[in-house]
């Protein structure tokens, strides 16, 4: 029993980690622009879902549809208004500019929210199958996990959109000449990906107190899962999540949960000396 | 060369006396305090500034400090240290050599306590430690550091009393603490002490900042089945690890969380499940002592704090304010502004306040203090010890 809860409630947090990297390695894959609001962007989503709930009384998963479509205007508009204008300069650039944007944002929600953990007191129940627990709210961020994963690599492979997003990762200066806008699928990109931080967020509001505390916490894991899962790869972010989080619970069990983060950076700088690209990463993107 | 040191020795000499005539010819009272309102202890950093204000606005409206015999304004001095300890540093070498500070009040948390400490130490500038509790801090031979909190041996010592003599079933303990300076110090007091209490510490594991999932060390704690949980940490791990505890059908007779109930956020943030859940704190508003201080009373402290904000005060905010109350004291009786006097005024300051009885010990701790026990019961927390103003007895959960 023991064996099958470690790997269940390993798989379930790498689900999480999952759900918080997609977004991040969506934006870093297409636009080589390591973004440092992403986790801002998840704890705003978060406290949307927080005050949808306490003041207006909508449940999380209502209210993240509407969260995901503010987050990705809020996305789209930074992309096409600030980021753009030096999207072309060196991935230290774009990184130093969303840092001080990050800090901005976070400034914000620290002196309109206060940094007091707010959470959304909500029971969505567990699933007892032969004495493995399984919490509700957990298969709900797993299910929007793959769901948005899954959702996000149909759109890549099959829409025109898709293949313009994965035509300017692939060469920007040719799509350009095929008449693909890049600058439009820039913002559309980097919107996508405050979408999905956005989405995440208000499911993560049910599970974990809602601080601005957290927004580094979130951004860390986004790093490490997308190193793990390899840059450029939708599936690397489900991957690398669950990888993670597997390696998390297991090592967290056998030599304490005060070693479980530092035998996940270990492995990450292991599997970076071993295989540059990741688990499921494209060459050129390491 | 001799020459050229010697002159640079007399400069320097020049330069200090004239910063002394300065300080002691101050016009108020400057009292410098680095805080952190933004980065990881925001929340802890805006509600020591919320109860300065308080102090601030009671004191300088009544004149200000009596400075022998002469009424003094107060000036608060404050700046952001982003919750980043090199920086807590720089700005209280900014505070006392720049702003030519009286008094030095040290951030939240012992580990930037330690730091703040050993730059006013350098200076002789007194400093006071509204919420630093860890022994370590004040067993470096500071000669200027005070501290309003109780020792951290305190409050685990008033728990293993209390809970060994109204729940004598429990003999298993599990100890879970957050890998930080008070929550690591909280969680390995108690498992030096619960032996001697006749309990067996099962489990004992500390888990890193930054942890957002507590599923491995819970899981395994279940297997264990132990009379009492301790977890250690700040309020948004503390309702992470209640959750998940729900979640994994995980529950002993008693749950404790040092210091989740003493938060209103950790109730609201939990809802039902912080029922039941027992903390020990450093103080509670529904104390009753009447002191001599700008406040007189614990409730007039509360109904103060209650016409500007809508929660209720914590432990945060009634030390924060009694450390200013006793450096307000500490300077009446020095009836002087100079560092040492002060300080020297501070190590024998024998007061009671709103927020209890001040008296530092040899080491700055203020130990003369018995803690409060706290349980949430029906959504609000009672107060279980001690027996002069407790509210309710301990239920224990299954």
């Amino acid at each position: 029993m023991d064996v099958l809860q470690i790997l269940v409630n390993g798989l379930l947090l790498g689900a999480l980690y999952a759900c918080i990297a997609v977004g991040f390695s969506l934006v870093w894959g297409v636009l080589n622009v390591i973004n440092m609001l992403h986790g801002s962007f998840i704890i705003l989503g978060g406290y949307l879902a927080f005050f949808a709930w306490r003041d207006l009384g909508l449940h999380p998963l209502v209210s993240l549809v509407g969260i995901a479509a503010l987050l990705f205007a809020i996305g789209w508009s930074l992309q096409w208004g600030l980021i753009n204008r030096i999207i072309a300069r060196p991935v230290l650039t774009t990184l130093t500019l969303t840092f001080g944007l990050d800090m901005i944002v976070y400034n914000f929600m620290t002196l309109a929210f206060t940094a007091t953990p707010r959470r959304v007191a909500l029971d969505l129940g567990v699933l007892n199958i032969s004495d493995v627990v399984v919490p509700v709210d957990r298969i709900v961020a797993m299910v929007l996990a793959f769901a948005l994963t899954g959702l996000l690599f149909l759109v890549l492979r099959s829409s025109t959109l898709g293949r313009a997003i994965v035509a300017v990762r692939m060469d920007r200066d040719a799509a350009a000449l095929m008449g693909i806008r890049v600058d439009r699928i820039y913002a559309i990109t980097f919107g996508l990906g405050a979408l999905m931080a956005g989405a995440c967020g208000s499911l993560l509001a049910v599970v974990y107190p809602v601080t601005t505390m957290m927004a580094d916490q979130f951004l860390g894991k986004a790093f490490v899962v997308c190193v793990i899962g390899g840059l450029g790869s939708v599936p690397g972010a489900l991957a690398g999540g669950l990888a993670l989080g597997l390696i998390e619970s297991v090592s967290g069990h056998l030599v304490g949960p005060q070693h479980a983060m530092t035998i996940g950076f270990s492995l990450m700088i292991l599997l970076l000396m071993t295989r540059p690209t990741g688990l499921l990463g494209t060459q050129g993107y390491e | 060369m001799t020459r050229t040191l010697a002159h640079a020795a007399y400069v320097l000499f020049l330069g200090l006396t004239t910063c002394t005539c300065a300080a002691q010819a101050a016009d108020v009272v400057k009292i410098g305090a680095p805080l952190a309102l933004t980065g990881t202890l925001a929340d802890e950093g805006k509600k020591q500034a919320l109860a300065y204000d308080l102090w601030l606005t009671r004191v300088n409206a009544a004149g200000g400090i009596d400075v022998g015999g002469q009424k003094k304004k107060v000036e608060l001095v404050t700046y952001d240290y982003q919750s980043d300890g090199k920086r807590a540093q720089q700005i209280a070498e900014k505070l006392i050599t720049d702003d030519k500070v009286h008094v030095v009040m040290s951030p939240f948390g012992s580990g930037h306590t330690k730091i703040v400490a050993g730059v006013a130490e350098r200076y002789g500038i007194p400093v006071v430690a509204p919420v630093a509790s860890s022994e370590s801090v004040y067993d470096q031979g500071f000669k200027n550091l005070f501290g309003t909190l109780a020792p951290n041996s305190g409050l685990v010592d008033a728990m293993l009393t209390l809970f060994t003599s109204e729940a004598p079933g429990i003999k298993r303990v599990a100890i879970l603490g957050r890998d930080d300076v008070f929550p690591r110090d909280m969680a390995e007091t108690l498992r030096v002490r619960a032996p001697s209490a006749g309990l067996e510490v099962v489990y004992s594991e500390f888990y890193s900042s930054g942890t957002i999932d507590h599923s491995a060390a819970l899981s395994k704690m279940k297997g264990l089945a132990p009379d009492w949980i301790y977890i250690t940490g700040y309020s948004q791990d503390l309702i992470l690890a209640r959750k998940q505890m729900h979640d994994i059908g995980l529950t002993a007779p008693i749950v404790t969380m040092i210091t989740g109930p003493a938060y209103r956020e950790f109730i609201d943030g939990l809802g039902p499940l912080s029922e039941g859940v027992t903390s020990v704190t450093w103080w509670h508003h529904t104390t009753t002592y009447d002191g001599d201080d700008p406040w007189g009373s614990t409730k007039a402290f509360y109904d103060d704090f209650k016409s500007r904000e809508s929660t209720d005060p914590d432990y945060i905010h009634a030390a924060s304010a009694a450390a200013l109350v006793a450096v307000q004291k500490a300077i009446e009786h020095a009836g002087s502004l100079e560092p040492a006097k002060i300080s020297s005024a501070l190590r024998t300051l024998n007061i009671t306040t709103f927020y209890g009885p001040i008296v530092f010990d040899e080491h700055g701790m203020n130990a003369a203090r018995e803690l409060p026990i706290l349980q949430v019961q029906g959504q609000t927390v009672k107060v279980l010890f001690p027996a002069s103003i407790a509210q309710a007895k301990l239920v224990t959960l299954k």
